[in-house]
């Protein structure tokens, strides 16, 4: 289990995290929603120990990450991050191999190889495989980056924006993914997402941040309701629940007030 | 099939220039004329090598395929060393170092400032190329300005010695330097070979290297240490190459067709050493050592280099 | 207050200007007419200090008219080719027509500039740039092909010492009669004013220039010829100076903001305050030698930029 206790961070004189304590529960989806500027991402980084926090300890499993050395943790935990900008002229397979390195620091292993086929055999990428990823799509690209984090067969799985830029149907084939990660290997999964539907409809627990601190938190059916969102976002909120899940309309809800 | 031949072609190509260089017009002199010619491709084979990777590593750390030691001030820091050494010395500073000494020197001083990138690169934790790139823009420019002002203020006897350094060729590379030199660059070659897939890592960035478990921060400082070495090499035997660590990692990165550094980095090699030979060869026979290998190698690369940004509409 | 600052500072440096030298000229001695004073003061100093408010005037106009021209705050003639052109057209002078005078050495110069200035921009604007900060390394790459040619042509005659002379800013060589060309400036920058709201436009892009009923290229073409009369006038008569172009204009656009229209006589006081005080600094340092301008800007101007530079994004 990942958890906080009274984490600040800033950069120079901007504070971006304040006092932030808060678990993440194994064995689930969680996803960090909130407005632009609410410190999910660096919440996310903090995590992914791509930044230190100012003050306040993360724990995994019970030990402060800071004492894990960073070879191991790549073990246990996979980071995404937005797929870099430089157009890397590597196959999918190559890249996917990469999520070995931890283990096999590039001299790959049976075992190895066949982590690198699991992991592109779930994304069903198997097609795709000796293409090179800068003549990919974008949401074939971000498939392939997804498919070298599950390579790391690591037990959590943290996620910046992974559905920027993409298209609906890949937006959705990631989150289905993540939630088989989740379901049928028992990963958890932490994940930042701007689309409060996309949160709301695959996740099991949400964490709403605002301005630096976690305005609320805890499963799903208890976070997205209207008052909370509003609150959240500054914008009235219709839930729309059917057999299937929910619609969360903001574009013209029938409680709508004046937008100030 | 054409990557292969691309990959071993290369290759056969420096083997071909090579015994070009070394034979013809020779008259087959095996006591005096391919022996003087043997240190020479000696040097050009080393100089080639610690170009190609001092580059090529560069790019691969900082993510950009514009960048180069030379553009980040390497080049002007070692220049206005050899200036200031001369002027405060004078042609004693050549006997009192001997070459030995002027080489361990520099790259001394490369180290210190690889450091200083180092501090400049990843303050706050922050990956700061392009301000660093106008850091060292303005360095370079600074210290060209002092370069010239004490190339003003020695005699022409003091100046034709800095220009020595300034435009190096091949010609007075000495079997000895070539030597120790080719060791240090051989045992930086091994260190790199052994953190290939390291570097392939590195490229993927800072945020997914760590995410896989890369300790960032020492391996970077290792690359740019021996990053450092290579330059200062490369420097004391050629003397500045500008642009031209960005056209052979470009030129590489279209033929390879790969960004495996297994792959890059020999064959950067390759096509610097090629470049090189080519370009001495022209010095030699076409010139009558009317110019130097460096304002051929600028010449050709930079016009190179701008014709690919306005082709590709600057991929940059 | 703060508005008289400016110019007091630089009536103070003028002043100073005059005053120093290796040949004392005191108050007392001009007051009582010396012949002598007089003279030191007509054929050298006052010269000096045009030739100084001039260069500096003109080379923070250049830094200006390139910034808005190429939208990009780290062009000057230096860092787009001008600078090195220039150099190159004095060498090609020099070897096709050896009994060229000044008049046509400065032509040459400034045919080179302004054709590889023009290229510049040409280059520049086929571009897609992802950093602001790769259009100066490309103006560099370009400046360093220009100068390999220059530098193959002059390591063929054997003048690479010589031609590093006329690199080097230098106003200790300024005497009347020998300086005369730099008087062109005055009418560039009085052209650089009257159209300084064109350029503020030109700024915006060509596509809102053009939505403006702005000509654009006759207006950048028409920029670049101003910028080609000064870097060529101060590369016959001085030298180069960098940085001058590039600092003053950042400053004041820190500072003031960039209305052209307000901003050019700042600016200008500005360049000519910086060149005057680096001068003056000069030719203390190693009294009674004189560092040559061109070092002492270049520093001085390296420094400032650089402290510009950690002060903005740290």
């Amino acid at each position: 289990m990942i958890s906080l206790s009274h984490v600040y961070k800033a950069y120079g004189n901007q504070q971006v995290l304040n006092d932030v304590s808060i678990e993440f529960p194994p064995g689930q989806v969680t996803s960090l929603i909130g407005p632009n500027g609410a410190g999910k991402t660096t919440l996310l980084m903090l995590i992914a120990r791509l930044q230190a926090p100012t003050r306040g300890e993360l724990k995994l499993g019970g030990r402060s990450i800071a004492s894990i050395p960073i070879r191991d943790y790549a073990k246990q935990v996979a980071t995404l991050r937005q797929a870099p900008e430089f157009n890397l002229r590597l196959t999918v397979e190559e890249l996917v191999a990469f999520g070995r390195f931890p283990y096999s620091r590039g001299n790959l292993t049976a075992a190895d190889h066949q982590a690198i086929d699991e992991a592109i055999t779930f994304l069903s990428l198997q097609a795709l495989r000796l293409s090179y990823i800068d003549e990919l799509s974008g949401g074939q690209r971000q498939m392939a980056f997804l498919a070298m984090t599950i390579a790391q067969q690591t037990d959590y799985l943290l996620l910046d924006e992974p559905l920027n830029n993409l298209d609906m149907k890949h937006a959705v084939l990631i989150m289905r993914a993540l939630r088989r990660l989740c379901d049928e290997q028992g990963r958890t999964v932490i994940l930042v997402v701007h689309d409060i539907n996309f949160a709301a409809n695959y996740s099991d627990h949400i964490v709403a941040m605002k301005r630096g601190a976690v305005h609320c938190h805890g499963p799903v059916a208890q976070v997205v309701n209207e008052a909370c969102l509003r609150d959240l976002f500054d914008l009235d909120f219709e839930i729309l629940r059917s057999e299937q899940g929910f619609v969360c309309n903001y574009f013209n809800p029938s409680t709508s007030r004046e937008l100030i | 099939m054409s990557r292969l031949l691309a990959r071993y072609g290369v290759w056969l190509l420096v083997l071909a220039l090579a015994l070009g260089f070394l034979l013809l017009g020779s008259g087959l002199d095996f006591a005096y004329v391919i022996p003087k010619r043997l240190t020479r491709l000696a040097a050009i084979g080393i100089a080639g090598v610690c170009i190609a990777y001092a580059s090529v590593i560069f790019q691969t750390i900082a993510g950009n395929r514009i960048l180069t030691p030379a553009i980040m001030g390497y080049e002007a820091i070692y220049l206005l060393f050899q200036a200031l050494l001369i002027l405060l010395l004078g042609t004693q500073s050549l006997v009192l170092l001997g070459r030995h000494g002027n080489v361990l020197l520099s790259i001394l001083l490369m180290l210190g400032y690889s450091w200083l990138i180092h501090r400049w690169l990843f303050r706050n934790g922050r990956n700061n190329v392009y301000m660093l790139l106008l850091l060292g823009l303005v360095l370079s420019m600074v210290m060209a300005t002092f370069t010239q002002f004490i190339q003003l203020k020695i005699s022409p006897g003091e100046f034709s010695i800095l220009q020595g350094f300034n435009y190096a060729s091949f010609n007075k590379a000495q079997p000895a330097q070539v030597i120790y030199s080719g060791l240090l660059v051989a045992l930086v070659c091994l260190l790199v070979q052994r953190t290939l897939p390291l570097l392939d890592v590195l490229s993927l960035g800072r945020d997914q290297a760590i995410s896989l478990g890369v300790d960032y921060l020492r391996s970077v400082s290792l690359q740019l240490a021996l990053i450092a070495v290579l330059v200062a090499v490369s420097t004391s035997l050629v003397g500045p190459t500008a642009f031209m660590g960005v056209f052979v990692a470009n030129i590489t990165y279209a033929l390879a067709r790969t960004n495996r550094h297994r792959v890059t980095l020999p064959m950067a090699s390759a096509i610097a050493i090629a470049l090189l030979i080519i370009a001495q060869y022209l010095v030699e026979q076409l010139f009558n050592y009317n110019t130097s290998v460096s304002i051929l190698i600028n010449l050709v690369c930079g016009v190179y280099f701008l014709t690919l940004m306005v082709r590709t509409r600057g991929s940059a | 207050m703060r508005r008289a600052a400016l110019p007091l500072l630089f009536l103070l440096l003028c002043c100073l200007s005059l005053m120093v030298g290796v040949k004392q000229v005191s108050w007392s001695a001009l007051l009582s007419f010396s012949d002598d004073a007089w003279l030191t003061l007509t054929a050298s100093r006052l010269p000096r200090l045009a030739a100084l408010v001039l260069t500096g005037v003109g080379l923070a106009m250049c830094g200006v008219i390139l910034q808005q021209i190429v939208r990009n705050r780290f062009v000057e003639p230096a860092t787009s080719g001008g600078l090195d052109a220039a150099k190159l057209g004095i060498l090609i002078s020099l070897t096709v027509v050896p009994s060229i005078g000044t008049v046509g050495k400065m032509l040459f110069a400034l045919a080179f500039c302004f054709v590889a200035s023009l290229l510049y921009v040409a280059i520049i604007r086929h571009i897609k740039f992802k950093s602001i900060v790769l259009v100066p390394v490309v103006g560099l790459m370009y400046g360093s092909v220009l100068s390999a040619i220059a530098e193959f042509y002059a390591y063929r005659h054997n003048f690479l010492q010589s031609m590093q002379g006329w690199l080097l800013g230098d106003f200790s060589k300024i005497v009347q009669g020998n300086y005369e060309i730099i008087y062109l400036i005055l009418p560039i920058v009085v052209l650089t004013y009257l159209f300084a709201q064109r350029f503020t436009v030109l700024a915006m892009g060509e596509g809102m220039a053009s939505s403006l009923g702005l000509n654009y290229t006759a207006n950048a073409t028409l920029g670049l010829m101003l910028v080609a009369v000064t870097v060529s006038a101060t590369v016959i008569t001085v030298g180069a100076i960098p940085f001058v172009g590039l600092v003053v204009p950042n400053l004041v656009a820190m500072y003031y903001g960039e209305n052209l229209e307000r901003t050019l006589p700042i600016v200008a006081l500005y360049g000519a305050s910086l060149l005057l005080a680096c001068d003056i600094l000069g030719r203390l340092l190693i009294y009674p030698f004189e560092v040559p301008i061109g070092l002492t800007a270049g520093s001085v101007g390296g420094v400032v930029f650089l402290v510009l530079l950690i002060r903005k994004y740290t």
